[in-house]
């Protein structure tokens, strides 16, 4: 597997599965599946490096959401890496979920990454990528326009 | 007219990538819009052995899988499944825009 | 040309939607070219709006809040022609379905739509659906508030959701802004109805876990009264509970209503509550002035004051007997005096249901145009509607409908039927919908015996997935294969009006195609024997109850 990263750790920094983290969870580094309760890692967020979440299928997208509570609500700062059905279709929605690292096979993963974050240059919603929502450009439009 | 109805008889079937047009295999293996141009399989193993096929050239097709069909005496297929004789033969009621210029 | 009085699509929109469209055709190249299965295609065809059908791909175009401009209706009518068969097919979803086209040209009869500010999106996959609403939005006379601004709302939200395009299962909302549901909303995963509380502040009944398909369900309410700026993260916030713990593990009991339905509405009304707790004072609050910008592009159009009674109307009503029969069935009241909300039918006798032709599209278009501002619905009983028609110009309409043939007096009557595509598209289906819906039609073609039969409501799916709504028909018919034979089971007594939503019962074995007509027949004439007067079908069911429409049924056929 290829590893994309902007985060600067690297590929061989060993994550825990849940598990075995729960019993040393000094450890910096925890891979969940997408059923385990991020919720738990609350205590931790400022210690932990990396956090590893699941995809089993591209299709299946429990991760985006935890991720988002990773990041929004539990205010994780370290690499949030996307391991499994990795591909480049996605990879606009696990950015702005608050993914910064991918593993992936794909031929052609790396330019849609570099891609990624102008196929779409207006997005609707708040995510976790600090992009603001057409709501909110509107919103300084509409005060533009009347200063 | 005596019709083989026991089901060995298959032919491989498919929906085309570019349009979606229903095709069967032929015995060049090309995909064919004519239906009395599909190779038939005549029993199970060789059944199996057109589907290998088939997915050997399903580049431009879609999912190919196999259609249990019926011969008559003159060689005439059809398929013995009410859905695949409408695969095979398009809608059984005039679509709109057949009377649309009844309209104009 | 007027304006249109609805949502008009700003340079972010189009911009989007543009964005879109050029995604689209990249991945279609990559898809020709080999560079992606059709596993990992597929996905995104569907979030695209294209299914594989038996003969072709199907292009499902989103009408949201099923409100059109005669200006995108002319466009659509363009691109059936020039993409398509010249036809497309109204759904019971508010959408528009194309039936043969190429996957070649999809990308660029998304970018025709997408000059007219439609799209595709979300009318397939796992993600949030097309948002629905009442067909007589902005027009009604019943109306709280217009709920095409909380759809619009809620679409631009949904567009793209980077948490919700990979859900266990499709979603699809639908919202209503009166007391009379127009819009199925018990029958949806989220159904939204505003209403007034005591206080005399508008919010949302929010109704989770409605849904059709295999597992008929009736929606439940998770919150009773949800003000209305707060929509947004309550959404959210249900959603997510949804996508983590929705079931993933079987295709078909992975539906929100299957969740509700496992862990009880109690537990999911406390989870979704946590959850928002967490969500709520995020960015997702809606500003007023955020509302308020939405909800004045749907300010109603300035009417022109026109009489409410007109001479020439009320002597026709004498003399044609039709048309007579017109007003009452196709013709309702609007909440401004002297105007009138037209249903155009596309059910003339005979016809496959919910289908019109490019030159009838636009036909209907220059009726807009001239006679209702410009501006159409779509129902969800696969009609098209004329909201703001004068009564003055009834007879007008009346007659340029009826060159059309879309001028049947048969809204809400035996002939009004929704039908699935059934097995003559659908790759899914068991057995055909359209050529039955087509034989009932025309054996019940009379008008004035329709009129005398009253409101009764046909739907006919051709398989268990239940796109025809068979199980709130008042007369549900669903096709099902025995060894390849095409059989049709009925159902009696189903209904979707708000406070009567109800789930048909099935009243016995299946009955052969060649039966189906004289089967309906049998229990219209058991009802017409034995009804109260001014009784509806579905009451006079629930008064007798199934017996004596099965003996009948069964002598019969
Ligand atoms: C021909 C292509 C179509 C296919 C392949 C298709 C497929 C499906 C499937 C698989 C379901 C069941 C989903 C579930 O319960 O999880 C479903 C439900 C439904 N479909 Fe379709 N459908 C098609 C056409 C239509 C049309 C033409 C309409 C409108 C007239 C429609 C409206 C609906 C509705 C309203 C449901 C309701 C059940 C629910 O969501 O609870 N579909 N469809
Ligand atoms: S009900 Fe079945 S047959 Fe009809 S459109 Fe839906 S999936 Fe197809």
């Amino acid at each position: 597997m290829k590893l994309f990263s902007d985060a600067g750790l690297p590929a061989t920094y060993v994550a825990l599965p849940f598990a075995d983290w729960r019993t040393r969870s000094d450890w910096p580094a925890v891979a969940l599946a997408n059923t385990d309760p991020v919720e738990e890692l609350a205590a931790h967020v400022d210690r932990l490096r990396l956090v590893v979440l699941h995809f089993p299928k591209f299709s299946d997208g429990r991760a985006y959401s935890q991720a988002r509570l990773l990041r929004g609500r539990l205010g994780y700062r370290g690499e949030l890496r996307a391991t499994g059905g990795v591909l480049q279709d996605q990879v606009a929605f696990m950015l702005r979920c608050g993914f910064d690292s991918f593993e992936s096979d794909q031929a052609g993963f790396g330019e849609a990454l570099a891609r990624a974050r102008t196929v779409f240059s207006v997005v609707y919603q708040p995510a976790e990528d600090g992009r603001a929502p057409v709501s909110l450009l509107r919103h300084e439009r509409r005060n533009a326009a009347l200063t | 007219m005596a019709k083989n109805l026991s089901g060995d008889l298959q032919v491989a079937s498919a929906n085309r990538l570019a349009d979606g047009v229903v095709v069967w295999l032929d015995d060049a293996g090309e995909w064919t819009t004519r239906l009395e141009r599909a190779a038939i399989s005549r029993d199970r193993r060789s059944g199996e052995i057109l589907l290998r096929r088939a997915e050997a050239e399903a580049f431009a097709v879609i999912d190919p899988f196999l259609v249990a069909v019926a011969e008559d005496d003159d060689g005439m297929i059809e398929p013995l499944s009410l859905r695949e004789r409408i695969r095979a033969s398009g809608l059984t009621f005039d679509a709109i825009a057949a009377d649309a210029v009844r309209y104009a | 040309m007027p304006d249109a009085h609805f949502y008009r699509y700003d340079d972010y929109d189009r911009t989007l939607v543009g964005e879109r469209v050029e995604q689209f055709r990249d991945q279609v190249r990559r898809r020709l070219a080999g560079e992606l299965t059709e596993e990992q295609f597929k996905p995104l065809r569907l979030h695209n709006g294209l299914y594989l059908q038996l003969h072709a791909y199907m292009l499902r175009i989103a009408i949201p809040y099923g409100t059109l401009s005669s200006r995108q209706l002319r466009k659509l009518a363009d691109i059936s022609r020039k993409y398509d068969r010249g036809y497309g097919h109204f759904t019971t979803r508010q959408n528009l379905q194309l039936n043969w086209i190429r996957l070649e040209d999809a990308p660029d009869a998304l970018a025709a739509l997408a000059e007219v500010d439609m799209h595709a999106l979300q009318t397939s996959g796992n993600c949030i659906r097309n948002v629905t609403a009442d067909h007589f939005a902005g027009a009604a006379a019943d109306e709280i508030e217009d709920p095409r601004i909380w759809a619009e709302i809620v679409r631009q939200w949904s567009t793209l959701h980077p948490e919700f395009t990979y859900l266990p299962r499709k979603f699809k909302i639908a919202i209503t802004g009166s007391p009379n549901d127009r819009a199925a909303v018990r029958v949806h995963d989220i159904g939204l109805r505003l209403w007034r509380n005591d206080e005399g502040e508008v919010g949302f009944e929010v109704i989770v876990g409605g849904g059709l398909g295999r597992t008929p369900m009736i929606g439940k309410t998770l919150r009773a009264f949800l003000p209305r700026n707060e929509l947004l993260a309550y959404l959210e916030a249900t959603l997510r509970v949804y996508n983590r713990y929705g079931r993933r593990d079987n295709l078909y009991k992975a539906r929100i209503k299957i969740l509700v339905h496992e862990v009880g509405v109690e537990r999911m009304r406390a989870d979704v509550e946590a959850e928002y707790a967490g969500t709520r004072d995020g960015l997702l609050g809606l500003s007023s002035e955020t509302i308020e910008a939405i909800a004045h592009q749907f300010a109603p159009p300035d009417l022109p004051s026109r009489p409410a009674v007109v001479g020439a109307v009320e002597a026709l009503k004498l003399g044609d007997r039709d048309f007579a029969l017109w007003l009452k069935s196709n013709v309702a009241s609007h909440r401004a005096s002297g105007y009138a909300i037209v249903t155009a039918s596309l059910k003339p006798a005979g016809a496959p249901p919910g289908d019109a032709s490019a030159v009838q599209m636009e036909g209907v278009a220059d009726i807009a145009d001239t006679y209702s501002q410009g501006e159409l619905r779509v129902s969800h009983e696969q009609n098209l509607i004329l909201p703001h028609v004068a009564v003055e110009d009834l007879p007008a309409v009346y007659a340029a409908l009826g060159r059309l043939g879309f001028a049947e007096a048969n809204v809400g009557k035996i002939t009004d039927i929704i039908a699935c595509p059934g097995l003559d598209y659908c790759a899914l289906a068991n057995a055909r919908s359209i050529p039955v819906a087509q034989r009932i039609s025309s054996h019940f073609a009379s008008l004035a015996r329709q009129h005398d039969i009253g409101d009764l409501k046909i739907k006919i799916s051709g398989c268990i997935n239940a796109c025809g709504h068979h199980h709130v028909g008042h007369i549900g018919i669903l096709g099902v294969d025995r060894n390849g034979v095409e059989l049709y089971q009925i159902s009696l007594g189903g209904d979707v009006d708000f406070g009567r939503t109800a789930l048909g019962t099935i009243i016995g074995p299946a009955v052969t195609a060649d039966k189906v007509v004289e089967a309906v027949d049998a229990v219209v004439a058991t009802y017409l024997d034995v009804r109260n007067d001014g009784e509806r079908f579905v009451d006079t069911y629930r008064r007798i109850g199934a017996q004596p429409f099965k003996e009948r049924l069964y002598e019969t056929v």
